[in-house]
């Protein structure tokens, strides 16, 4: 017994030694960045992607990926992850936590810790919109990193059959028309596939290129008693219009177990309002002659920019110096105009620098590509106004949930579209209003 | 049975009974006492996810509940819900149970087909039911087209909550007929014998003799397919509707997770659970008072 305890100790002993040597050499081992992502499939190996090439590019920092599900769950994993004091030192978080992460108490602001870091980073240079939805008092708080707005794809062949070879109109009462012709004519079986992210695509992005109030307050950025008022706007023309035509079959919601782009790319459908970003897998499995342009506006309404979606990354505070080293490191990196390019032509998203999205024009790649610039030609067009620099409310991702469960109750016919806009105005202001009151005083 | 025996045959020191509860009473307390009183004591405060900060509001967060027309819709679904599936499938069970001493041939295949639904994971029946019933791609969907009968189920409040019905009780029916078809086994065939001598056919027989000496047993189903309707059905919800169209079929469970895990608005989900935990201990309390009384346990 004696003795199995003293080899023990000299094992221990000897380990401790061994280690104390060996030390030198750990001392010089990568320090490990914990990235955590919503990004899967494709997309997921486009991140895998950058993170090697950052990996190969230096000898100091290992950047570690890791799919933690979709935008709700990489959230929630961070939560609980920061509670438990275990949180990764970069999280993408989509555009509409933007509010919620910033006033969390949990991040860094990404612009403080390049300046701290002494990252040479040109944050004039961002795209506005992009820069406009994620800065907070003029400083950028997230490294933008995939974002996209909403264009309009379409079926040429349909559209010319109908005897639109221009393809679809830019003004709604037009367009509204050329799809109830598609559909009369029996050309194609329904004029336009509501896409899983319609709130986005078909309201909120109407509202910003309409030049619509969302809500009071520059759509919640200078101040957090911010209401909604999309209830009083020509949203609720607008989700008029959306009732009618799946009333009429014009437009088809996909449903459960079925991809609403399914729909367009099969030909069942002659448009679908979605995310540029969906170039990646229309192009890939082309089955019809497809085409996109801008998104439709009404007729007496100027065309503003439209609004962005995707998501940024943010740092999470509480690491050590040396992590945040490479973190400021990776998010130069991934700001670069190089890899913004890349990163433009294989997913579709958009370039988030100017510097960017000028390689890309002066390399012809919009020549071979023109569809590819119809989203960064949105989303300049114009000075972004109050209603169409993006959407800063607290408790977003709650408001839109309680949002698209009253388009539901319109889409069957159980609300018009004022009663369902006017509730969804009252949960939205409720959550609010419970916002502004744990956050008091804090922005 | 006399009493007295069982009542004869217990431990004299009271430390060893304790000794042998200890292991579930252990259970008990990790998986249920606290987190009980953690949602309790949630559902007094708002918080901000991170855990940065948190305020004390009373009732605040039953106040909003109680007054808001969603949390209402959700108890409504609820009880319809609970109700319909739990009358679908307490029916069906029993028919295919006294149908199976009907059967002559093949009565193993027969028995086996029933019970399969049971070993197949709820997200995968929900995600078949949807997927058959499909507006656009589903074959029974068509069927019902052919039939002229208009079926939308992702627009369709009603038609939803049809298909989350059927879908919650087919996976259940299997666990109603083990135990119907083992009750119906135990009524003595001398009095079912006795029966078919004077003259009742089978319809009558099942009703006026069986039914009710199996009683107990479909008290106790109902009791269950209550349990399962109230907190075992959210895979199926979450597979086949996400609780939509515009909350149709939004139970009380699934807003507790939509609420709680993700959107992390820990304050009204405690609140949730707590009002939901009242919600069925009210349930039992009623169903062991009234229904119970009606049941007949002397065999």
């Amino acid at each position: 017994m004696k003795t199995t305890k003293r080899t023990l100790l000299a094992g221990l002993l000897a380990l401790g030694v061994a280690s104390a040597v060996a030390s030198p050499v750990f001392a010089q081992q990568r320090t490990e960045i914990q990235f955590w992502h919503a990004l899967s499939g494709v997309l997921g190996e486009r991140v895998d992607e950058i993170v090697k090439r950052f990996n190969a590019s230096q000898d100091k920092y290992t950047v570690v990926a890791t799919n933690k599900g979709n935008y709700d769950e990489v959230m929630n994993s961070t939560i609980a992850a920061y509670r438990a004091k275990k949180a990764p030192q970069i999280v993408q978080v989509s555009e509409r936590g933007f509010m919620s992460i910033l006033l969390s108490g949990a991040i860094v602001p990404v612009q403080d810790l390049m300046a701290e870091k002494k990252k040479q980073i040109d944050f004039g240079d961002f795209v506005k919109p992009v820069a406009s939805y994620y800065q907070y008092k003029g400083k950028l708080m997230s490294m933008p990193f995939n974002s996209s707005t909403p264009i309009l794809f379409y079926n040429k062949e349909q559209f010319e059959k109908a005897g639109f070879p221009n393809g679809p109109s830019e003004i709604y009462g037009e367009f509204d028309k050329q799809l109830y012709a598609i559909k009369s004519k029996g050309i194609a079986e329904c004029g336009t596939s509501i896409a899983n992210d319609y709130f986005w695509s078909m309201l909120e992005n109407y509202s910003t290129v309409n030049d619509q109030p969302w809500g009071t307050r520059s759509n919640g950025y200078d101040g957090l008693d911010t209401e909604f008022v999309y209830n009083k706007s020509r949203v609720v023309g607008q989700v008029a219009r959306l009732q009618k035509w799946i009333n009429d079959g014009v437009a088809l919601i996909a449903g459960q177990g079925l991809s609403p782009e399914q729909l367009f790319t099969s030909g069942k459908c002659a448009t679908y309002f979605a995310s540029t970003a969906a170039h990646g897998s229309i192009e890939r499995d082309p089955k019809i002659k497809w085409g996109a342009t801008y998104l439709p506006h009404e007729a007496d309404l100027t065309a503003r920019n439209s609004s962005i979606g995707g998501a940024t990354l943010w740092v999470i505070k509480g690491h050590k110096s040396v992590e945040y080293d490479g973190v400021a490191d990776f998010l130069a990196f991934v700001a670069s105009p190089d890899l913004q390019l890349w990163w433009h032509k294989v997913t579709g998203y958009v370039p988030i620098t100017n510097k960017a999205y000028q390689m890309a024009k002066a390399e012809g790649y919009y020549k071979d590509h023109p569809t590819r610039e119809i989203a960064i030609l949105q989303l300049n067009r114009g000075t972004p106004t109050a209603n169409s620099q993006g959407f800063h409310f607290g408790n977003y991702i709650q408001s839109t949930f309680a949002l698209r469960e009253e388009m539901e109750a319109v889409f069957a016919n159980k609300k018009t579209p004022q009663q369902g806009l006017d509730d969804a105005v009252r949960r939205g202001n409720d959550l609010l209003r419970q916002f502004e009151k744990l956050n008091a005083g804090k922005y | 049975m006399s009493t007295a025996g069982l009542k004869r045959a217990h431990y004299k020191e009271g430390w060893i009974p304790l000794l042998l509860l200890l292991p579930q009473l252990l259970v008990l307390l990790l998986f249920f006492f606290i987190p009980a009183l953690r949602a309790l004591s949630q559902s007094f405060v708002i918080t901000d996810p991170f855990g940065g900060n948190f305020q004390f509001v009373w009732f605040d967060n039953f106040r909003a509940l109680l007054a808001s027309p969603e949390y209402r819709s959700s108890v409504g679904v609820t009880v319809w819900f609970t109700l319909a599936q739990n009358a679908l499938t307490i029916f069906i069970a029993l028919v295919f149970a006294f149908a199976t001493d009907r059967v002559v041939r093949g009565r193993g295949l027969y028995r086996t087909v029933i019970l399969l639904p049971y070993a197949i994971a709820p997200v995968i029946a929900g995600i078949l039911w949807a997927f058959l019933f499909n507006p656009y791609v589903g074959p029974l969907a068509f069927v019902l087209k052919g039939m002229g009968i208009a079926w939308d189920p992702n627009r369709s409040g009603v038609d939803a909550f049809l298909l989350v019905t059927l879908a919650a009780s087919w996976k259940h029916i299997c666990y109603d007929y083990i135990f119907l078809v083992a009750a119906l086994m135990a009524v003595p065939p001398s009095l079912l014998e006795a029966a078919a001598v004077d003259g009742a056919g089978p319809v009558l027989r099942f009703f006026k003799i069986a039914l009710p000496m199996i009683g107990p047993t479909i008290f106790f189903l109902v009791a269950m397919n209550f349990v399962y309707g109230f907190f075992e059905t959210f895979a199926i919800v979450d597979a086949v509707t996400h609780g939509g169209p515009g909350g149709a079929t939004m139970i009380l469970v699934y807003k507790v997770y939509i609420d709680g895990f993700v959107h992390i608005n820990l304050g009204s989900s405690a609140a949730q659970s707590v009002l939901m935990m009242i919600f069925a201990l009210a349930l039992t309390v009623v169903q062991f008072r009234y229904v119970e009384r009606n049941v007949n346990y002397d065999v």
